[in-house]
This record gives C-alpha cells, sequence and structure tokens, in this order.
C-alpha cells in the first residue's frame, strides 16, 4: 500500500509540471505586442505614421534640443548657456567633446525616427486606400527627409564646404531594422548623397501629401514638405529653387480659395497665449504640438525665466532690434545688472512652431534678391510685410543685409542660427575670443563617441 | 479513501498521505535533568532531543529540563556554540550535562537550501552567520549588520539615506547587464528584492525584514553550494532561517534601544571672505569688469553690497545635517509543548536621518509555527506582516538634493532680507519662488515647513506554509508553499515655493502604486540513510514552480487649490498617468545526492533544470550540474594520536550556475502603444527579438580547506575560487543608426578569482573570555570579452575587455602648467584596437585640450581587498565586542568635483578649500589650474578627480552587562541586559568627500525605472556625487527576558 503512496507522489511530483510546463513558461507581455502582430492593418500603420511624428516631438529632435543646440553653437556671443548642464555648455564654448551627451542623443533619436518612419513606409501595401496610402507615405518620406536634413547639417560639413560629393555626411539608412548583424554597421554616406535623398524624398511628399493634413492641422501637409524643401534648397545656395518652393507655400490656397497661411496680427500672439497651452495658428505651417500629457517643450525649459532659464540674452542681441520692434517684447529684459530672458518659449506645453509662414517670405525674398527674380512679390515687399506686423517702419529700398538681419531676429532662437552662420560665411567667437570661420571643424558636432565605438565604420569628423 | 489521492492536487498530498500515518503506542518514562555551559552556569533555551526522533524540550532558565522518553533512548543535548552531547538514558531518571564550547559549530546543522547539513559534512563553500552579528544593531536591514563580517561577501551602503538598495556582491560582480545581487531566500522561499522605487534612486526591499526576527544567515558562495538554485545562482545565495520556537515555557522577551546619529565627516567648502577673494580672482581671470563684479555680488548677497564690511558668512552645509535619531522597540514571545510550537514577534523602529526629512519606520510582526499532527507528519507556518514608511530625499542628482546646498555662495544670507523669508523663497517682482537668486535652487525650500515630501509606503506579507511526511525512517517529502506579497505606495508632494526650475504649477503631485506578488511551491523528497555504518547518503529529489506578476500605476497632477491639498484628487490638472505589468514563471527540477564513506571521504553531487519565461524560446531550460569532494583527514588513523590538528578539511568543487536577472521580455521582438501625440493613438518599435537568448553560464571552480587546531581554540578555513563567466546577456550597445541603442545577446565573458581567509581563535578562555574573528578577501574581476565594443557607464565608468568592470577610462591630468596655470593633461598612447582608449605613455607629452588626450585607465573601483576584524571580550556578566571592517585599494571618481573643485572655473559653486590651492603667477607650482571664471580650464571629467577611496571603519563597537541572576530573579525575571552601542564610530581614510562608502544613488539603478539602464547602473561603481555620508549611531539599549 505505502508503496503505491510512493509512486503516486513521485509521479505527481514530477510528471504532473512536466505536461503542463510549456504552456506556464510562455508568459506574453501585455504592455507591448509582438512586432510581428504590430502591423497588420491599415490603422495599425497609420498609428505607426503617428509614432513618427511622436519620434520627432521628443526632447532630443524638435523637442528642443535640435533647435538649442543649433541656436547654441551658432552663437556669437548674443546668448551664453549658463545652466549646469555640462553637454549644451560645450557646445555654447564651440568646445564640444566626443562623449556629449546631447550630441550622442540627438543622433541616436534622429535614427529612432528613422526607423520608424522605415517601418511605415515598408508596409504601405497594407493601407486600404489609394488616398491614405499617398498620405501615410508623404509624411512618413517628409519625416524621414526632417531628421536627415538635421542630421547632416549638424554632423557633417556644409554643402558649401568643400565638395558635397566626397564629404562624409551621416548614413543613410532607408529600410526597417529587423535584425542585428554586421549589415548594422553602415558607413557614412556622402554630404550629396544625403541631400539627394532628403530632396527625393520631400518632392516626393509634396506631391503624395494631402493639402490640409489628416486630422486638423497637427500633422504635416504639402505645404510643409514644400517649406522644409525651400529650406534644403537655400542651405545649397539654390535661390531660385528656395523662392520657388517658398512660394508654393506662400500661394496655397485652401478648398474655398482663401489662402492657405496668413501672418498672425500679433508676433507676440504668435508665441505666447498667456497660458499653459499655445495652439497653432495661421501662420503655423508645421508644428510641434505639446499637451500637458504629451511632449516635453525643451525650449520652455531652457529659455523660460520661469523654467530653468538656462540661457542668458546679450546686450549685444538686444541691441539689434529697433526700439519699436514688437518683438522685443518678448524679453524679460535684466535692469541694474540682472539678466535678460527670451519669453519665446514662456507657454510651459505651448507647440513649437517649427516652419511659420514668416520664415517663408523670408526665404522668398532672400531667394528672390540673390536670384535677381521677384517670383510671387518683391524682396522689398516681402520683407516690409515682416516689418509692419512688428510695428516697424517699411523700407524704401532693400539689400541682402536688411534680409538676413530681419531674418535673423524675425527667427531668432528658432533653431536657424547654425544653418545661416554657415551658408552666409559668417564668422563666430568662443569665449576665450577666438574667431571660428563659417567651415571651422568646431561648428560641426563629432560623431558621437559611443557610435564610433560599436560601429568601426564611421569615421570621425576633422578636429576630433 | 484511496481514490482521494487520485482527486486532488498534488498540493494537497500530504494531508492525504497523514491518513497512512501509524499512532504512537509504546511506554515511556521520565528523565529530568540539568544542563550547564563549559563555564558552570546553567544554560538556558539549550536542546534536549531524544535522538532519531522529534521528541525535545528546550531548558529553563535554570538549565532544567524534564522529558518523556523512550526505553533505551539516547539524548542528544545541543546549543548554539556548545559541542552538541550525546547521553545514553540506561537507568538514570536524572541527567546533568556540561556542554563543551565549540570552536567551529561543526555539528551544527546548517540550512544548505531544501535541506540541511551539518557544517563538518559540507563539501561547498558556505559562510554561516547568527543572531549575535545582526540583533540589536541600529541600521535598517540586516545586510548592514553583517557588514565585514563574511569573508567573500561585500556590503557597500550607496548613500547615508535610509533604506536605500545596498550593494552585495558575492564573490565579485558577475553579470554587466543583469542582476548582480544574491538571491534571497527567506525560510525556503526566494524573496523579492528589485527595486521598486519611482525614482531613478533605487530602495532595498530586505528593509520589509525585522532583522531581530532573523535565527541565522547562510551565505552559498561556490558552485557545489548554490547551483541548487540553478539559472539564479551565480551571484550566490542568502538563505535566511527565522527564529523557532522552543518547547518548554513560555519566553517572553522585551527590548528598547535608543540613540542619536551624526555624519561620520562633512566636507569643507570656502567660507564667505575666501569665496569672494577667489571668485573676484576668476572673474577678473576671465576679463569681466570690476563693476560687473560688484554687481554679480550683490545680486549673491540679496541686494547688498559685498565690501570689507559684509559679515555674512552662511554654512550652508550646517542647514541639511542635523542629528538624527535612532529607537526599536521589540517584543517577542516563544515556547510550545512537545507537539506545538510557536514563535511570534513585533517590533516598532523608527529612525530619523542624518538630513533633515529623511526617515524611515517599520512595524514588522511575525508568527512562526510547527506542530507534529502525527509523529509521521509535521506541519508550519511562518507568516510575517510589516509595513515600511519612507520619507525619502529627492536624488543625489537633483537640485533639490540636501547635499548639493553646498553649492550655494556662503555671502548669500540664509534669509533674504528684502523678503524675510529664506533666501529664494518669493520674488515680490513675479509673486513666484525666485528664479535666479540665490543662484541655484535653495534645497531649504523644500525642506522646510514640509513643502517637497515623497513618502513611501511599502506593506509586506511574506508566508508560507509547510507539511513535511515521513514515510519511512530517512525519507520524507516537503511540500512547501509560499507568498511574497509586496503593495507600495508612493506619495510625493511640492509645493509653489518649491517650483524653481519647471513652471510654476500651483502644486506638483505625483503618486504611484505597486503590487508584486511571487507564488513559490517547492515540493522534495529527503532520504537520508547510513548503511553498514559507513556509507551515508543523503539525497533530495524535487521539483520548484514559481511566478510573479507585477503591476504599476501612478498618476501626476498639477494646479492645486492650495497647498494644504497635496493628493491628486485636488489637482485640477492630470499631467501624466501610467500603468504598466510584467510576469515571470521558473519551472525547475533538482536533484542533489551527498554521500560520505566512514564520516572521512565526502562527495556531493547536485544539479538543477531550469525552464524560465524569460529565455528565448529557443532556449527554455538550462541545465546547472555541481560535484564536490571533501576528505576529513582528521578522522584517518594516522592523525588520531596526534593533539594539535583538532580538524582538517580539504575540499574542491566545480560546478555551473546562471544568471537570469534581466528584463522578463527581453528575448520578444516587441513594439509599443506610448507613442501617442497629443491625444491620437500611436505606436513604434521597441525592441529587436533574439530567440536564442538564455541564462548567463558561470563555471565556478574551488578548492578549500577547513582546520581546527589545539582543541579548535584556533579555527578557520581558505578558499581560492575561480568563477568564469560566459554567455553574458548583454544590454550590448548597437549601431544607433539601426533605430535601437541596445539589445539583449548573449556575448560577452567575463571572470571573477580570489582567495578567502577565515579565522577564528579564542585567545583566552574560562571568566574572561576573548575571542577574535577575522576574515579577508581578494577578488579580481576582470571583462575577458565584449566583442571588442566596451560598454560606457556614467562619468568615466566603463566595462572594457581585459580591465575589471567599471573602470575609470579618462584623460590622465598631468597638473598645472606652472608658466600660465592652464590644466595639462597627458596626450598617451591610442591603443588602435578599436577601443578609443590608450594607455600610458607620457613621452608624447601634454596638451590642454582635454580631447587631445587619449582616454586611458585612471582607476579601479573594485576594493583590492576587504577585510573584518571581530573581537569579543566577556567578563563574568560584561561583554565587549568590536568590529573594524576594511576595503582597500579602491578608487573613487569624485563626480562633484568638476563643480565644487575648480576654481570657478565651472561656475558660481562654492569651491572646497583645496582650491585656495590655484596657480596665482607664472612659476606657482600647483595641481589647482589658474582660476578663471567659467573658462573650463581643468573642468573635465579626467583623472584629476579620481581618489584613493580605502579606508577602515570601527564599524560596531558594543558594550553589554548582563545583570547578575540573582538579582535578576529577585525581579521574577528570567535575563537583563544593558548595552551601549555605537556604529561607524572612527573612519580612517585619506578620500577628502564625505565618506568613502559611496556610489551615488541616481547612477546606481538595480531596475528598469532608473534613469541609468541596468548595464551602467553594475558599471557605475565608486561615484560620489553629492552624496550623503555614512551616520555615526550611538544607541542604548536594554533587553528583558521573563
Amino acid at each position: 500500500m505505502k508503496k503505491i503512496v510512493y509512486v503516486l507522489a513521485t509521479a505527481l511530483l514530477l510528471g504532473g509540471p512536466l505536461a503542463s510546463c510549456d504552456s506556464k513558461l510562455d508568459i506574453k507581455p501585455v504592455d507591448s505586442v509582438a512586432a510581428d502582430q504590430a502591423l497588420l492593418t491599415s490603422s495599425d500603420v497609420e498609428a505607426a505614421l503617428v509614432g513618427c511624428y511622436t519620434g520627432i516631438q521628443n526632447a532630443e529632435a524638435y523637442g528642443g534640443y535640435i533647435q538649442l543646440m543649433s541656436d547654441l553653437l551658432g552663437d556669437d556671443g548674443e546668448a551664453t548657456f549658463v545652466g549646469t548642464f555640462i553637454p549644451p555648455n560645450q557646445i555654447n564654448r564651440k568646445s564640444i567633446l566626443k562623449d556629449n551627451g546631447f550630441v550622442s542623443v540627438i543622433w541616436t533619436n534622429a535614427y529612432n525616427a528613422i526607423n520608424r518612419t522605415n517601418n511605415v513606409l515598408a508596409n504601405l501595401d497594407k493601407l486600404d486606400t489609394p488616398a491614405k496610402k499617398a498620405r501615410v507615405e508623404g509624411e512618413a518620406r517628409f519625416i524621414r527627409a526632417a531628421m536627415y536634413f538635421e542630421l547632416v547639417r549638424l554632423y557633417a560639413r556644409d554643402w558649401a564646404d568643400g565638395t558635397p560629393g566626397s564629404n562624409p555626411g551621416v548614413p543613410l539608412v532607408l529600410t526597417p531594422t529587423k535584425m542585428i548583424d554586421a549589415s548594422s554597421q553602415v558607413a557614412r554616406n556622402s554630404v550629396a548623397e544625403v541631400y539627394a535623398s532628403v530632396i527625393s524624398d520631400l518632392t516626393t511628399a509634396e506631391t503624395k501629401m494631402l493639402a490640409t493634413s489628416a486630422a486638423g492641422n497637427i500633422f504635416a501637409n504639402n505645404s510643409a514638405a514644400a517649406a522644409m524643401l525651400s529650406r534644403v534648397y537655400l542651405q545649397q545656395g539654390r535661390f531660385a529653387d528656395a523662392a520657388a518652393a517658398a512660394n508654393r507655400v506662400i500661394t496655397a490656397v485652401t478648398s474655398t480659395g482663401a489662402p492657405r497661411y496668413s501672418l498672425n496680427a500679433s508676433y507676440v500672439d504668435e508665441f505666447f497665449s498667456g497660458a499653459d497651452l499655445l495652439p497653432n495658428s495661421n501662420e503655423d505651417i508645421f508644428a510641434i504640438q505639446n499637451s500637458a500629457q504629451s511632449g516635453s517643450n525643451q525650449l520652455n525649459t531652457f529659455y523660460s525665466p520661469d523654467q530653468r532659464g538656462d540661457i542668458f540674452i546679450e546686450d549685444k542681441h538686444l541691441s539689434l532690434y529697433e526700439p519699436a520692434d514688437d518683438r522685443l517684447n518678448l524679453f524679460t529684459i535684466g535692469t541694474g545688472g540682472q539678466q535678460s530672458y527670451s519669453d519665446k518659449y514662456d507657454s510651459q506645453y505651448g507647440n513649437i512652431k517649427l516652419i511659420r509662414l514668416a520664415e517663408m517670405y523670408l526665404t522668398r525674398a532672400e531667394g528672390n534678391f540673390r536670384a535677381g527674380t521677384a517670383v510671387g512679390a518683391t524682396p522689398l515687399a516681402d520683407l516690409n510685410r515682416i516689418r509692419t506686423r512688428v510695428n516697424l517702419a517699411p523700407l524704401a529700398a532693400v539689400t541682402l543685409a536688411d534680409i538676413l538681419k530681419e531674418r535673423k531676429l524675425e527667427l531668432a532662437f528658432e533653431g536657424f542660427r547654425l544653418g545661416d552662420v554657415k551658408r552666409n560665411r559668417e564668422s563666430v567667437h568662443d569665449p576665450a575670443g577666438v574667431v571660428l570661420p563659417w567651415n571651422s571643424p568646431r561648428l560641426i558636432f563629432p560623431i558621437p563617441l559611443r557610435e564610433i565605438s560599436v560601429n568601426p565604420k564611421l569615421t570621425q569628423n576633422a578636429g576630433y | 479513501m484511496h481514490h482521494k489521492l487520485f482527486t486532488h492536487l498534488r498540493l494537497f498530498l500530504l494531508l492525504a498521505a497523514c491518513l497512512y500515518s501509524a499512532s504512537v503506542g509504546a511506554q515511556s518514562r521520565a528523565i529530568s535533568g540539568r544542563v550547564l555551559g563549559f563555564d558552570g552556569g546553567a544554560l538556558p533555551g539549550a536542546t534536549v532531543l531524544e535522538r532519531g526522533t522529534t521528541n525535545g524540550v528546550s531548558t529553563n532558565a535554570d538549565g532544567a529540563f524534564s522529558l518523556n522518553v523512550q526505553p533505551d533512548a539516547s539524548l542528544v543535548i545541543s546549543s548554539v556554540g556548545y559541542t552538541a552531547q550525546t547521553v545514553a538514558v540506561g537507568s538514570q531518571s536524572v541527567i546533568n550535562v556540561t556542554l563543551a564550547a565549540a570552536a567551529t559549530e561543526l555539528n551544527e546543522a546548517i540550512v544548505v537550501g531544501y535541506g540541511t547539513q551539518t557544517k563538518a559534512d559540507v563539501t561547498g563553500s558556505i559562510v554561516t552567520l547568527t543572531n549575535k552579528d545582526i540583533t540589536n544593531a541600529p541600521v535598517q536591514t540586516f545586510e548592514q549588520a553583517i557588514q565585514g563580517k563574511a569573508a567573500g561577501v561585500v556590503i557597500e551602503n550607496s548613500s547615508g539615506k535610509l533604506g536605500q538598495a545596498i550593494k552585495v556582491r558575492v564573490r565579485g560582480t558577475s553579470s554587466v547587464s543583469g542582476d548582480t545581487q544574491p538571491l534571497y531566500v527567506i525560510d525556503g522561499i526566494p524573496v523579492q528584492t528589485d527595486n521598486f522605487s519611482s525614482t531613478s534612486a533605487p530602495t532595498n526591499p530586505i528593509a520589509d525584514i525585522n532583522p531581530n526576527d532573523i535565527e541565522n544567515v547562510t551565505v552559498l558562495k561556490d558552485a557545489a553550494a548554490a547551483a541548487i538554485y540553478g539559472s539564479r545562482g551565480t551571484n550566490g545565495v542568502v538563505l535566511i532561517t527565522t527564529k523557532r520556537g522552543k518547547a518548554g515555557a513560555t519566553r517572553f522577551n522585551i527590548g528598547y534601544q535608543t540613540g542619536t546619529s551624526k555624519a561620520t565627516h562633512l566636507r569643507e567648502f570656502l567660507n564667505g571672505k575666501e569665496y569672494v577673494e577667489l571668485f573676484t580672482e576668476a572673474l577678473k581671470n576671465s576679463g569681466r569688469s570690476d563693476a560687473s563684479n560688484a554687481t554679480r555680488f550683490r545680486g549673491y548677497a540679496a541686494g547688498v553690497t559685498v565690501d570689507a564690511n559684509y559679515s555674512v558668512d552662511t554654512n550652508w552645509q550646517d542647514q541639511v545635517f542635523h542629528k538624527g535619531s535612532f529607537s526599536q522597540y521589540d517584543l517577542n514571545a516563544s515556547g510550545g509543548n512537545e507537539k506545538t510550537k510557536f514563535f511570534i514577534s513585533g517590533q516598532y523602529s523608527t529612525q530619523e536621518g542624518i538630513l533633515v526629512g529623511n526617515k524611515l519606520q517599520r512595524i514588522a510582526s511575525r508568527f512562526n509555527v510547527d506542530h507534529q499532527a502525527t509523529d509521521k507528519l509535521t506541519l508550519g507556518a511562518n507568516v510575517s506582516l510589516s509595513r515600511t514608511q519612507n520619507n525619502r530625499l529627492p536624488n543625489d542628482n537633483a537640485f533639490s538634493n540636501p547635499v548639493q546646498i553646498v553649492a550655494l555662495a556662503p555671502i548669500t544670507p540664509l534669509i533674504d532680507p528684502r523678503t524675510g523669508l529664506t533666501s529664494g523663497a518669493f520674488d515680490p517682482a513675479t509673486g513666484n519662488p525666485n528664479t535666479n537668486f540665490p543662484f541655484y535652487y535653495n534645497p531649504l525650500l523644500g525642506i522646510q515647513n514640509n513643502a517637497a515630501t515623497y513618502v513611501t509606503y511599502n506593506y509586506r506579507a511574506l508566508g508560507n506554509v509547510y507539511g513535511q511526511y515521513e514515510f519511512l525512517p530517512g525519507l520524507s517529502l516537503r511540500s512547501e508553499i509560499g507568498l511574497d506579497l509586496l503593495n507600495q505606495d508612493e506619495d510625493q508632494y511640492l509645493a509653489r515655493v518649491t517650483s524653481r526650475n519647471s513652471n510654476p504649477t500651483n502644486g506638483y503631485g505625483f503618486s504611484a502604486h505597486t503590487t508584486s506578488g511571487r507564488f513559490t511551491t517547492n515540493n522534495y523528497f529527503s532520504y537520508r540513510k547510513t548503511l553498514a555504518d559507513v556509507h551515508t547518503i543523503e539525497a533530495t529529489l524535487g521539483t520548484a514552480y514559481e511566478q510573479r506578476r507585477s503591476t504599476g500605476t501612478s498618476v501626476t497632477g498639477t494646479q492645486f487649490p492650495s497647498d494644504a491639498y497635496r493628493t491628486i484628487v485636488n489637482a485640477a490638472t492630470f499631467t501624466a498617468g501610467t500603468s504598466n505589468s510584467t510576469s515571470n514563471a521558473l519551472l525547475s527540477y533538482f536533484a542533489r545526492v551527498n554521500y560520505g564513506y566512514a564520516n572521512k571521504y565526502l562527495l556531493g553531487l547536485s544539479a538543477r533544470i531550469d525552464g524560465s519565461s524569460r529565455f528565448g524560446s529557443n532556449q527554455r531550460y538550462g541545465f546547472f550540474p555541481a560535484a564536490s569532494l571533501g576528505w576529513i583527514v582528521t578522522e584517518e588513523a594516522f592523525l588520531k594520536e596526534q593533539k594539535i590538528l583538532s580538524f582538517l578539511k580539504p575540499r574542491v568543487s566545480i560546478g555551473r550556475t546562471g544568471n537570469q536577472g534581466f528584463p522578463d521580455f527581453a528575448s520578444l521582438g516587441l513594439f509599443s502603444g506610448t507613442s501617442g501625440y497629443v491625444g491620437v493613438p500611436g505606436q513604434r518599435p521597441l525592441q529587436l527579438p533574439n530567440p536564442d537568448l538564455k541564462w548567463e553560464s558561470t563555471t565556478q571552480s574551488d578548492a578549500g580547506i577547513e582546520f581546527g587546531l589545539f582543541n579548535n581554540r584556533i579555527s578557520g578555513e581558505v578558499d581560492v575560487y575561480l568563477k568564469r563567466t560566459t554567455d553574458l546577456a548583454l544590454n550590448a550597445p548597437v549601431p544607433g543608426t539601426s533605430g535601437f541603442v541596445t539589445q539583449f545577446q548573449n556575448v560577452g565573458n567575463l571572470e571573477n578569482k580570489g582567495v578567502e581567509f577565515a579565522l577564528t581563535t579564542r585567545n583566552f578562555v574560562g571568566d574572561f573570555t576573548w575571542s577574535t574573528t577575522v576574515n579577508a578577501s581578494r577578488n579580481l574581476n576582470k571583462v575577458t570579452f565584449l566583442q571588442g565594443q566596451p560598454v560606457l557607464g556614467s562619468f568615466l565608468s566603463r566595462a572594457q575587455e581585459g580591465f575589471p568592470l567599471g573602470t575609470f577610462f579618462g584623460a590622465e591630468y598631468a597638473g598645472v602648467d606652472p608658466a600660465n596655470g592652464n590644466a595639462l593633461y597627458y596626450r598617451n598612447k591610442a591603443s588602435g584596437d578599436g577601443t578609443n582608449t590608450g594607455f600610458i605613455d607620457h613621452g608624447a607629452g601634454t596638451t590642454t585640450v582635454v580631447d587631445s588626450a587619449q582616454l586611458v585607465p585612471v582607476g579601479d573601483p573594485n576594493p583590492r581587498w576587504t577585510l573584518g576584524l571581530t573581537n569579543t571580550i566577556t567578563y563574568k556578566g560584561f561583554d565587549l565586542s568590536a568590529t573594524l571592517t576594511g576595503v582597500f585599494g579602491n578608487k573613487i571618481f569624485d563626480g562633484g568635483a568638476q563643480f565644487y573643485s575648480v576654481a570657478f572655473n565651472n561656475g558660481p559653486d562654492n569651491q572646497t578649500r583645496d582650491q585656495l590651492n590655484r596657480w596665482r603667477k607664472p612659476g606657482d607650482i600647483t595641481d589647482v589650474p589658474k582660476a578663471n571664471y567659467l573658462s573650463g580650464n581643468g573642468t573635465a571629467n579626467s583623472s584629476r578627480f579620481v581618489r584613493d577611496g580605502s579606508y577602515g571603519r570601527l564599524r560596531t563597537v558594543t558594550l553589554g552587562y548582563n545583570l547578575p541572576a540573582g538579582l535578576v530573579k529577585k525581579g521574577y525575571l528570567q535575563s537583563v541586559r544593558v548595552y551601549a552601542q555605537a556604529l561607524n564610530l572612527l573612519t580612517f581614510t585619506n578620500y577628502k568627500g564625505w565618506d568613502p562608502e559611496v556610489n551615488a544613488d541616481y547612477l546606481a539603478s538595480s531596475g528598469t525605472l532608473g534613469s541609468v539602464t541596468a548595464t551602467q547602473g553594475n558599471i557605475n561603481q565608486g561615484i560620489d556625487f553629492y552624496s550623503a555620508p555614512q551616520p555615526r549611531t550611538i544607541t542604548f539599549g536594554v533587553n528583558v527576558g521573563f
């Protein structure tokens, strides 16, 4: 009798778990889904496209780091980073170390967003209508192009600096990553190849995207693609193309034939609503959306005196404005030795205005001026549109310097400095007073140390 | 009846099995007696057991006992610290016994995982600590009490904040990305030690355990001992046994202790005059005008001109450090009869930290019961319920971290004369807290009036029940079910006054709730048999199944009507909310056979098969075998005649253990739906698949020798070991161009090898006793293979092939150019091996550009030697015990030095006093560069901030007095002990920081919630970043037994 018990006990003890073991160990996550189950339907792919927007909404991209670091690196003593974060401090001093954390995360985040777009573009066949397919493809290409354009400007020599066909740009990855293997170690494509890819993506995007974005005006549309294209052409010195692209945005109309965009009546209102939130205005061609629950406005974090207040605006900058300039009202101007701050980003959860109509006027003005054309309007008319909005007297005649100065003030702290310094061949000073010409290696980010460490195919930039 | 067996679940097997039990029936007779210690005193609490049965009692306060035994019985009489003695009853009815002192507890049964073994028979490397080492230490967790007491077990606090994670390393760090803490098993049930903190500073769930409930702790160190725990054995296993009742009169014990604590050491900073002097020099050197400098200082000084008459000299550090307190109340009762024994305890412990606002309170209870249902069936339960309340402080890297107050200028007044409030509290211009005065957030704003609070409540239920059925003499089945349930509430509120560096949100609230439950069942057969008097066999065969599910939710809110409302329900805006859930399961089969021949030759074999839900689909089951041999030489005839050597046992072992301490779903390719964009749903790729992901595999060999000399007056143990870990489950960096940053891959190898010594000597015995225990360990850690790719931690820390984990790689500081005061760095030579590092070669000259200097190894945070020395002296009723600990040869990276030890080259932060030695004029020889405000001169993280972290510490001293028994008896008491003790009384170190026992909390994440990855958390060692020093605690206590 007892033997039976032992045998039973042993059988139950050892045999029982074995029979059902595999099911016990087969535990699936509930907070995420299997990759092969994620992109099956049309709405799956549309959701993945939304994820691309979140990728560029991140702090490390258009949530603020890209604009802020471009402005700090291109700064010539007009804005000083005084915070305790070491990476922006290095960038502001133009003494960047290879292990600079911001340099690293801007790179990895951009490629993360690019991989998101590549996943969308590889699954366009899942979309259930041709219209959806065109829209989704266009928007994904727009985002991919934007990231490559930022990468090539931050991490490589300027278009006009030497030979773009042989200057190393950044690696072009245009297919989704399914696994890590030897092919994951990619080499840098040339600057010219990156620009070509950016222009190809944006050109396709402009034709495929809708005139209005799918959900109100929070997603990019064909005007956003044209606007981004105008930036690319301007950076390349293709002034007629830039003016033409900008003109397409300015002249875009709604379904009722009214102009699609118009300048906000008040410059200050364009940036500060007096509340935590700042909605899109009619002037906004593409803005990064923020809310209390979504996004993090790093420009608010670093610039706003209500927040870290890590960037002091120097008198050198403030003195550039004419006294009547309404744009001065977006500064907290320190008196009696107090520091001055920009109030452009005082709305804590404010949308970040990435492409505004004002930029298009300035780009068309500059493009026309330098190309000797008057596509859409004369440079003088465009420039005066910008000036009269901020209570400045219209000019009677216009020079290139007028246009560039207006551009600098109108678009101050919106991420344009580094690109403009380079294409206009300006020079800047480091804190020690050393003059750095527009093509100084110190005005180019290093390829991040972590990236070089894991990918020997990447070559480091000069000076690092 | 029989059919019930078929229908019941196997967990009820035991209940069914009891039906077969036979009743006891034989004639017995009563005996009585008294047990005395070697010193002639009565020995209360000694166990008197009828040999071969579970029939036994404990002696009472007079050492007396009485018991009914079978005819021809033998009594086994034992007590901790004494040599057990066996006495044949024969015809005696009164038996008086005097027990001899045991040098090593060779005959004591020790827990070895799924069973017990006598120390003499153990062929693996283990170390056992008893409640004497743990009870009543003025600390929060038992780990802190055993610091320095076990060879090969290195225990380190991250800082002096209470309830924070504690680093425990058994024979070195064996993982880069995985768990590196040992497995903790309480009364047979593995418990959760994961960090559940919602901040980036990890906490320690072991703080929920009352150290005074612990009877003993066994640490399994080598593979022979730990392989029975399979895929979780690599980091060692800590087996905790809680106190159990003994038959006899119910004994009560009441304890109370109280005391105070203060910081072991504070760092020295510039006073007001020095600050102005050095800062002025730095400002002038940077080309700033006298006028702007005067404006600057006036700003710092709350609008008052700083001139020769200016007298404000605020010692900010003194504002946040205070005298902490410790008090603890304990009550326990134990007793029972021959059939049923119990132990119950309750504790209330409260401790205020050395930093204002830091507090830990614990209410703990325990109920342990054992019941002999029949002579075959034993049942029991161990239940512990506790609540731990931790008033936490901000992370080391937060502006609000109280220690960061040292950055403020000493010329800034404590109270702003313009507002009459604490500096920074109010800006009349905006009506909000000041955003640029003082120049950083003033941590006092959060501390004062409880403006910033972060309170964690842990409710912990640990319970298990067991049944053990003896089928035949020697063959039994034990079945255990255990549950570890951890509920954690975290509530944070930041009042309006703290809103600097964030928009004024009219209050900020955060609330998180975590539930983590782990269910475990163990079912195993044990078999013991002696054949032909010389062959002893012990065998264990069983299975275990564990399942854990953890869930958490949190919500964040802003816009509170007033600071009187501090809970989220009162928030007008909910800014964030989240939930998470994760699970895992582990299914195991294990077996062990120990064979002994003639008590001389010992062989141990064990194996475990672990199936884990964490492993990739191609690698579901791992196999972990071990083998060991021992030889008790002193049992040989040729050593029987000599008197010198009383015990000698060489032993060797080899085996394999695993580590599965990586995230639950690391092997799967995943998408995440966390990418919604302002209310529009979105998803994104989260993780790439790796179906081959498996456990980290460690093969460990160990050779040891245990010895006793002169009748065990001197005893000790020496071990050498080699732990080779392969298939590291590395969260390996991958090219960011892939869209991913890391992936868990089984790549990489590392090794730990070392030697351990433990020696106990009884220098005097008799009325005056003096014993000395010393242990020393040396572990050499080396990362041997990482595919040539270094893994970077924070600051200079990294994992790189050929170097110990966490080695600091940085530019080598070459001092100051006497000509111009510039910081110089050695260029050194590039190694050219693709790791972007170099080797030291000063022939390449120096540079002022830190990026032109190669990154070379500039320090190893791993200690060369760790030592512990305990002396215990007793004389009559007095006892004195002191433990010295030592950690030698490790380096510390002073992460805050770039701010406070750079002569204002990096900002206005107050500076350490050594910066007064800055270079001033050509020809000055110093290692502090020229002061040049914001110039970055010498501020780069380099070997300049690598310090020697060696220290020796008088860790504990205890002086106690046991009142004479005669006096005690007059008060109807059993025992009265009064004592005074000190923790960290003295520290000997060259480290100039706060305390050399340090690892910045926010960089030492042990989970997935931290600001750094688990990988970086393992690599980051010995980093100081405004981390709180250890407390020096002095307490007085009394224990009364009745």
